[in-house]
């Protein structure tokens, strides 16, 4: 084939990656989120397309019509109508969005996998005949290739002059700049955000149907494809959009150019990849060289401190019933880890997975929960952890001596450390967005050049485990991963304390303060992403080992997205939740068919505009409230002392977060909707009675709580001295209740009930 | 310990074809109040930005003591002495105020991979330290000098009530408090203070100037630049007042309130065009 041929032939992906930048910008600019769904939204809307032509053979034209002016912009309706509308209403910040958009991701992958199975489809049909159009001499174009062209350009020129030349674009343009001042001044913001997101998910969907035919239809593999049209978003800098439909154009033809060249030996193998891969690598190669995209709004500082479930441990003493809770809960989690040792076999391999998953979890929740950078490349340190780790046991890395395989999983995991390191130079001008897309092309990256390449990643062997020549039985491979995941809670323990882990929140809450007052933010980021690194590489060892085999597809860039939203869904800044949601997740696609645990995070991921910390906040939050609760009941508010501090509680129920950032109010906040808010609250009214500041004379209870210490006290005097009346008396008295129930509303009680409290928090 | 004075020379700043700041000389010995004044546009947060090295000059260079730090970035530079506050306070909201100040009084060193593996916390070595933690345990740490200096801190600004609540809820008064109090705690040689009194009510601003008076006696060397001219001129030793990216006029407030262009620029009386007239800096 000719240059000219090979140009030709890459007209059409070229223009398919257009068409998808064209979406992506469009729910950009007139919503200011990037949607990372728009694959999972292709995806969906390619299996229904084809659902209809192949399993119920409705004419291919209807059922183009059906999936793209129906399904498609219906998809947009409703996402900008649930999630992201409630999120514009209350100003989230661009990292909520985006963890946003990631859940609706999972979900859509999740729906598809979970209707149509994750297995490849080889019958997608194509919108166009296969047929080709003589342009000169022998050269001919696709008729598909022309159509999708004429699309671009239709599409381009329309969304153009209506951005340019209407009033609707410049309500688009007043929405987006700060969507309440234009509902002030009279613009219908609700349809103007919902007119693009219709648009954009109707792009999706086109660039789904046309993108199918062409590659095997797989729920993981064509999101991928439509996530790496990303590059093209990237150069047009969020913004310009011949800049985006040129760069597609180019990126595919200069791929498809790549075609007549063969090279030998490892270049040629590099060749070979670049091939099919030039999006991917165009796209971290892009956003290296751009240090800041456009973004709209602030481009907030990473702003994760809106994962943030809570702040720093209190560095003061801790109360004595405060620690003795902890060490409970502790122990009730060891024992539930531990719980697996009695497991049948079968069940025992399972919850491998458990550990090593935790550990990769933990690595997000240093970089994101901890430090406040977006990551979303965990499983390539993941895999490459994995990697390393075979390699040194195989004895075929860097001409090392094979070690035994427990040495080689933690040296193979410090070998991360370096990557992690590179990775983390980015992170150093690069916030937010930027770096988010950044992390994930680095993954993806590794994953397209590494893992799937024969010369890496074949011919590896797993040894059975084995310490001073005694072979690990699975049961003490087991002990030996909870020994893994201890190491890394102790380092997780590390970070959030004493200094460093108070310079690390500092860093996370507000950067250029921290840096105001000496904290080394560069070295904090890049001790960050390498400590993380090494974290996540031996969870990819200990992964591989549950496992019995190195897969690409257990590290794809895809799984990223995934982890990065379990970890987020269970309190981005909880180690404890790192390990329930592996425990979930396993436990999941365990019991229920492939791909539920994916369903269920996405779902649980939508839920975040409810309870922004996270579950971990939201049950955190939960417990407070009850205390609040029972401490309410006890003590007439009317009666407090004085507050001590003139300090007032934000009444808009959460935490001004950002508070030092942006100088707005009533900014989503850190924290649980309802405890944190309530948390300044509390502390100054601790349960145990015996602490200063809760009154404990009895004028300062309500009613109800005086007659039920009242009741308690007569209860337990009647308790003990029946009790020495019984072992006097009658040994085998009958067990009674220990815990005191008020046995029905006492009238004072119902009077206490009516007033709980919320006048004097006013 | 002596500490260090702060000059900036021949600092100049474009920003294409404007030059936002062009040739300013500055001088801030510690002990002493510097007051920054202007009208809008005057360059002032240009300035103020390359001093705190979050900009840097194009030209000319800014010295703390005998060191160059004009390179340097602003976490180094606050680590030797030059520590800034916020137009908009910049506190870590999720963090305690107590926490909120030892972030400050800490990281005048940075070696952080001692924490990592859990050591040093207060840089004492291994042994002691283990032996502090369990003095700690029990409840019977000594006090650290970190810890010393933030307790004096928060003491002496009447803060001790607050030390427990987390930052992010109190109002913007006490904030501002709050962040100075936190710069305090990294002991500076040099305070850069932007608009410091911005959001506060006259009792806060009056409690704010006799603050000012308090820390610069103790020898800290304070840089202020506000809008309230009369807060400015009520508390400072010397003014720089700046027009046009240049300083018009500078020295003891008497004689920058009485200077012809100063008068003009504030008073609207007369063009700018005799800016840059008056001598620069002494």
């Amino acid at each position: 084939m000719t240059s000219i041929d090979l140009a030709l032939a890459g007209v059409s992906l070229g223009a398919i990656a257009a068409l998808s930048g064209i979406g992506l910008l469009v729910t950009y600019r007139t919503n200011g989120v990037l949607n990372l769904a728009q694959g999972g939204i292709a995806t969906l809307v390619a299996y229904v397309f084809r659902e209809m032509v192949v399993e119920w053979n409705l004419p291919i034209w209807l059922a183009a019509v059906f999936s793209l002016a129906v399904v498609s912009p219906g998809i947009g309706l409703l996402l900008e109508r649930l999630v992201f509308r409630p999120l514009a209403r209350r100003r989230a910040s661009a990292a909520e969005s985006l963890v946003a958009s990631l859940g609706v991701l999972v979900l859509s992958l999740g729906i598809t996998a979970g209707i149509w199975g994750l297995g490849s489809r080889s019958d997608a049909p194509s919108i166009f005949p296969n047929s080709s159009v003589r342009l000169f001499g022998d050269t001919r174009i696709g008729v598909d290739a022309l159509a999708e062209l004429v699309m671009v350009i239709v599409f381009a020129g329309v969304i153009g002059l209506i951005a340019a030349r209407t009033a609707f674009g410049r309500q688009i343009r007043a929405v987006v700049d700060d969507r309440q001042l234009a509902e002030l001044s009279g613009v219908p913001a609700d349809k103007v955000a919902a007119a693009g997101w219709a648009a954009g998910t109707t792009m999706a969907g086109l660039t789904g149907i046309l993108l199918a035919p062409r590659f095997q239809l797989t729920p993981y593999g064509l999101t991928l494809l439509v996530l790496e049209t990303f590059a093209v978003v990237v150069a047009a800098r969020l913004s310009s959009m011949p800049v985006a439909v040129l760069t597609a154009l180019g990126i595919a033809i200069l791929q498809s150019e790549l075609k007549q060249f063969t090279l030998h030996g490892d270049a040629g193998q590099i060749l070979t990849v670049l091939q099919s891969n030039l999006f991917i690598v165009a796209l971290l190669v892009l956003l290296l060289a751009v240090p800041k995209l456009r973004e709209l709004g602030s481009g907030d500082s990473g702003a994760t401190a809106s994962f943030s479930s809570r702040g720093a441990p209190p560095s003061g003493r801790v109360s004595g019933v405060r620690l003795r809770q902890d060490y409970l809960g502790k122990l009730g989690g060891g024992a539930l880890l531990l719980a697996p040792l009695t497991f049948a076999p079968s069940d025992l391999r399972s919850a491998f997975m458990v550990p090593a998953l935790a550990l990769i979890f933990l690595s997000m929740v240093i970089v994101t929960g901890y430090s406040g950078q977006l990551s979303l490349g965990a499983a390539g340190f993941a895999g490459l952890g994995a990697l390393l780790s075979l390699k040194l046991a195989n004895g075929d890395l860097f001409g090392l001596p094979a070690m035994p395989g427990i040495v080689s999983m933690f040296v193979g995991a410090l070998f991360v450390a370096p990557i992690g390191l590179i990775t983390g130079y980015p992170a150093i001008r690069r916030r937010g967005l930027t770096l988010a897309l950044t992390t994930f092309a680095v993954g993806a990256v590794v994953s397209r050049f590494v893992f799937e390449q024969p010369t890496f990643a074949t011919g590896l062997y797993l040894d059975p485990l084995s310490l001073f020549g005694w072979e690990l039985s699975e049961k003490a491979f087991y002990v030996f991963e909870l020994i893994c995941l201890g190491i890394g809670l102790l380092v997780v323990r590390n970070l959030h304390h004493g200094r460093l882990g108070r310079a690390l929140l500092a860093l996370r809450d507000h950067s250029e303060g921290a840096a105001a007052v000496g904290v080394d933010v560069r070295n904090l980021k890049l001790l960050a992403f390498t400590v993380s690194s090494v974290v996540a590489g031996l969870g990819g060892a200990l992964l591989v080992h549950s496992s019995y085999s190195f897969s690409a597809d257990d590290f794809a860039p895809l799984q990223s997205l995934l982890w990065f939203t379990a970890v987020v869904v269970f309190g981005a800044d909880s180690a404890a939740g790192a390990i329930v949601a592996a425990a979930f997740m396993v436990t999941i696609d365990v019991l229920a068919p492939a791909g539920s645990s994916t369903l269920a995070i996405g779902i649980l991921a939508l839920a975040l505009g409810w309870m922004p910390g996270g579950l971990a906040s939201a049950v955190r939050g939960g417990l407070r409230l009850l205390a609040q609760y029972l401490a309410d009941s006890f003590v007439d508010p009317n009666q407090r002392a004085p507050r001590p501090v003139p300090v007032r509680i934000s009444a808009v129920g959460h935490l001004p977060a950002t508070t030092g950032i942006t100088g707005l109010t009533g900014i989503p906040g850190i924290g649980s909707t309802l405890g944190a808010a309530r948390a300044g609250h509390y502390a100054r009214w601790p349960l145990s009675g015996s602490q200063d500041g809760l009154p404990a004379d009895a004028p300062r209870l309500t009613p109800f709580g005086a007659s039920l210490v009242a009741m308690v006290q007569q209860y337990t005097a009647a308790q003990t001295a029946g009790a020495r009346r019984r072992q006097a008396t009658d040994p085998d008295g009958a067990p009674r209740p220990t815990v005191p129930r008020p046995a029905g509303p006492t009238p004072t009680g119902a009077g206490a009930g009516a007033h709980p409290a919320e006048g004097g928090r006013a | 310990m002596s500490r260090h004075v702060l000059q900036a020379v021949g600092l100049v700043r474009r920003y294409g074809g404007l030059t936002a700041v062009d040739h300013v000389d500055l001088v801030a010995p510690p002990g002493m109040i510097t007051g920054l004044i202007g009208p809008n546009g005057a360059g002032k947060s240009t300035l103020f930005s390359l001093l705190t090295g979050v900009e840097q000059p194009d030209e000319g260079k800014v010295v703390l003591g005998s060191t160059d730090i004009t390179k340097m970035r602003p976490d180094i530079r606050s680590r030797r002495g030059l520590v800034q506050t916020f137009q908009v306070p910049s506190l870590f909201p999720t963090l305690t105020v107590a926490d909120n100040l030892l972030v400050g009084a800490e990281n005048r060193r940075r070696d952080y991979a001692g924490g990592l593996l859990g050591l040093s916390a207060q840089g004492r070595g291994r042994i002691s330290h283990s032996a502090e933690r369990v003095l700690e345990r029990l409840g019977l740490a000594p006090k650290g000098p970190v810890t010393q200096i933030v307790e004096e801190v928060l003491d002496s600004l009447g803060l001790s009530d607050v030390r427990d609540t987390i930052a992010g809820t109190l109002p913007t008064g006490a904030l501002r408090l709050v962040e100075f109090a936190r710069a305090l705690c990294a002991r500076p040689d040099i305070l850069l203070l932007d608009e410091p009194a911005s959001g506060l009510d006259s009792e806060e601003t009056a409690k704010l100037s006799q603050l000012l008076r308090r820390t610069a006696a103790d020898g800290v060397g304070i840089v202020i630049v506000d809008h309230d001219v009369d807060l400015v001129f009520s508390v400072v030793d010397q003014v720089y007042a700046m027009v046009g990216g240049r300083v018009v006029a500078s020295g003891d407030p008497e004689t920058v309130r009485n200077d012809p262009t100063v008068r003009s620029v504030y008073l609207a009386q007369a063009p700018l065009a005799a800016a840059g007239h008056s001598g620069e800096a002494r």
